[in-house]
């Protein structure tokens, strides 16, 4: 019941506020030029990758995912709104789900919206549907971790901006992380790290049309303990 | 409906709360009075559920604050020192959505009637942002009130806000005993002494004294203070008639006047008034001095100490 309620207000907040407006215009804006873009190539180079607009997102999403998050904990903090919500009859876990899917279903919204590009693509040449579906699970999926980790940190401080700087820093990390094989010498070590690395869970699987149980429990994973973590943090603010 | 015993909260070391037990009865509003740093706010968190004691409990209409959390929390109408409020909402719609989390399905009635009953109907779908502090303060009331809630516990409520704003603040409070059990706090003695119906003094953690205002000023008042201005006398020859009357302890320049400290229970202003017109100087201000929280706290600390026998 909590959950639901704290939901809807950060669902409403979401399309009440200019700033969430500018983030989604500059993410559709953004995917929009590199879709042009990808038709033109289409046209002489090579056929369009169906995948070409979650693949963009996977590295995009570093940056919008803690602008979406930075605002939902570290807010309530510094407004004072926290110590009334945790004197609510509802529980600390109600509260960050809530905020946690009233992100997420923002982000699906958006999501969703870039779809469009698909339906374009498909009017004008044949297209691989399985594949640009299975890279949108993906990116859903990708984007829910993402979010997981920005409340995660937004929960930590009550500066938005840290928050944010914070997230950011560790995305980029687990970007990189698709990366290990390059900088270690190992190749088990290297395979390790690069499984427990957001992106290594989505460029050679979903983005390439591949939808694997492995990677769906990793981003679900991912989620699940970044929530659980994020619940005790929330919690600590009544021993203070 | 509020009933605490041997509430304590340690942070380490430092004993914030220290076994206070209490209790407020339906209909009644009883002021937490005491300075900063007291442990007024620590005891109202630890009752809002908002902490947990380190020790000792409290039931709030029954329901223990640890067992039964939730349900003493749904019984609680809780405004902070600091009024939370989310910007970017309207009135209605923060309203409406502190019902709801307090488990009140169709909020819209409650809404309606906790806006007009704060008087803030009228700017129902105004952004919290604009509101200036006085209604945000109504704000913060208003939520404490939409579930109707069995006890109201309000934290500082006239902090911040100017003196016409705080009168409607002491009255509303004033109202509220009506229906609710009201315990609130506050540093403003006077406000204490308006406002409720019973006060309990808290200092370091600790309750040292309990009664009814009016009673408690008279027991703990290390006498009383006046103002006192003259007009046609040098200072010397001024403070010299003043210390001549009888019940006067002290006469202390202040400005271009003196504060006398006289007695308890000695009325010096007749004797004042009839010396200075004898003498054929003018008096020009006379007025009571109220004695400050700090004054009665330190006769209360020291008759504490002398008790012990420190």
């Amino acid at each position: 019941m909590g959950t639901w309620i704290v939901l809807r207000r950060e669902l409403s907040q979401y399309f009440t506020s200019l700033f969430a407006y500018v983030i989604a215009f500059a993410i559709l804006l953004l995917t929009g030029i590199l879709f042009n873009r990808e038709l033109t190539v289409s046209m002489t180079v090579r056929p369009a990758n169906p995948a070409l607009v979650p693949s963009v997102l996977s590295f995009m999403l570093i940056f919008f995912a803690p602008l979406l998050t930075m605002r939902l904990f570290a807010e309530e903090k510094r407004e004072g709104t926290l110590e009334l919500l945790l004197t609510a009859p509802v529980q600390e876990s109600g509260i960050v789900f809530g905020k946690f899917l009233g992100a997420w279903s923002y982000y699906t919204i958006v999501l969703l919206l870039t779809f469009t590009y698909q339906f374009i693509l498909a009017s004008i040449t044949p297209t691989d549907i399985g594949h640009a579906f299975s890279a949108y699970i993906g990116i859903w999926l990708y984007g829910g971790a993402m979010l997981a980790i920005g409340i995660f940190f937004s929960a930590l401080t009550e500066n938005q901006i840290v928050a944010s700087f914070l997230s950011m820093i560790t995305l980029l990390i687990l970007w990189l992380g698709d990366q290990a094989g390059l900088l270690i010498a190992n190749i088990e070590v290297a395979r390790f790290v690069r499984n427990l690395s957001l992106q290594g869970n989505f460029s050679t699987s979903f983005a390439a049309g591949l939808v694997r149980g492995e990677d769906i429990a990793f981003f679900a994973g991912v989620i699940i303990v970044m929530l659980y973590v994020t619940i005790h943090v929330v919690e600590s603010n009544r021993w203070r | 409906m509020i009933e605490a015993e041997g509430l304590t909260k340690r942070y380490g070391k430092l004993v914030a709360v220290d076994h206070v037990s209490f209790s407020v009865q339906p209909g009644e509003i009883v002021g937490l009075l005491g300075p900063n740093g007291a442990g007024k706010t620590t005891t109202m968190r630890m009752l809002t559920g908002f902490m947990p004691p380190s020790e000792g409990t409290a039931r709030v209409v029954g329901h223990d604050i640890i067992e039964d959390s939730m349900a003493a929390r749904r019984a609680i109408g809780y405004m902070p020192e600091r009024i939370p409020i989310y910007p970017d909402m309207t009135v209605r719609g923060y309203i409406a959505f502190w019902a709801r989390l307090r488990g009140i399905r169709r909020p819209a009635g409650h809404v309606e009637a906790v806006l007009k009953r704060v008087d803030l109907y009228d700017r129902r779908d105004t952004l919290i942002r604009q509101l200036s502090k006085g209604m945000r303060q109504r704000l913060g009331l208003a939520q404490a009130l939409v579930h109707e809630p069995e006890v109201v516990i309000l934290d500082e409520p006239t902090i911040g806000i100017d003196p016409q704003q705080v009168i409607e603040v002491r009255e509303s409070v004033r109202e509220l005993g009506r229906k609710h059990a009201v315990l609130f706090s506050t540093h403003i003695l006077t406000e204490a002494e308006q406002v409720c119906d019973r006060v309990l003094i808290i200092n370091k953690g600790h309750i040292v004294a309990e009664g009814d205002p009016g009673e408690l000023r008279q027991q703990l008042e290390p006498g009383t203070q006046l103002y006192v201005v003259i007009g046609g006398a040098s200072a010397d020859q001024a403070a010299a008639l003043l210390s001549a009357i009888p019940g006067v302890i002290s006469v202390e320049v202040q400005g271009e006047g003196f504060n006398v400290s006289t007695q308890a229970g000695t009325d010096i202003r007749g004797a004042v008034f009839a010396q200075v017109s004898a003498a054929g100087y003018s008096l020009l201000e006379i007025r009571a001095v109220a004695s400050t929280l700090e004054d009665i706290f330190l006769n209360l600390v020291s008759r504490d100490s002398q008790a012990e026998g420190v």
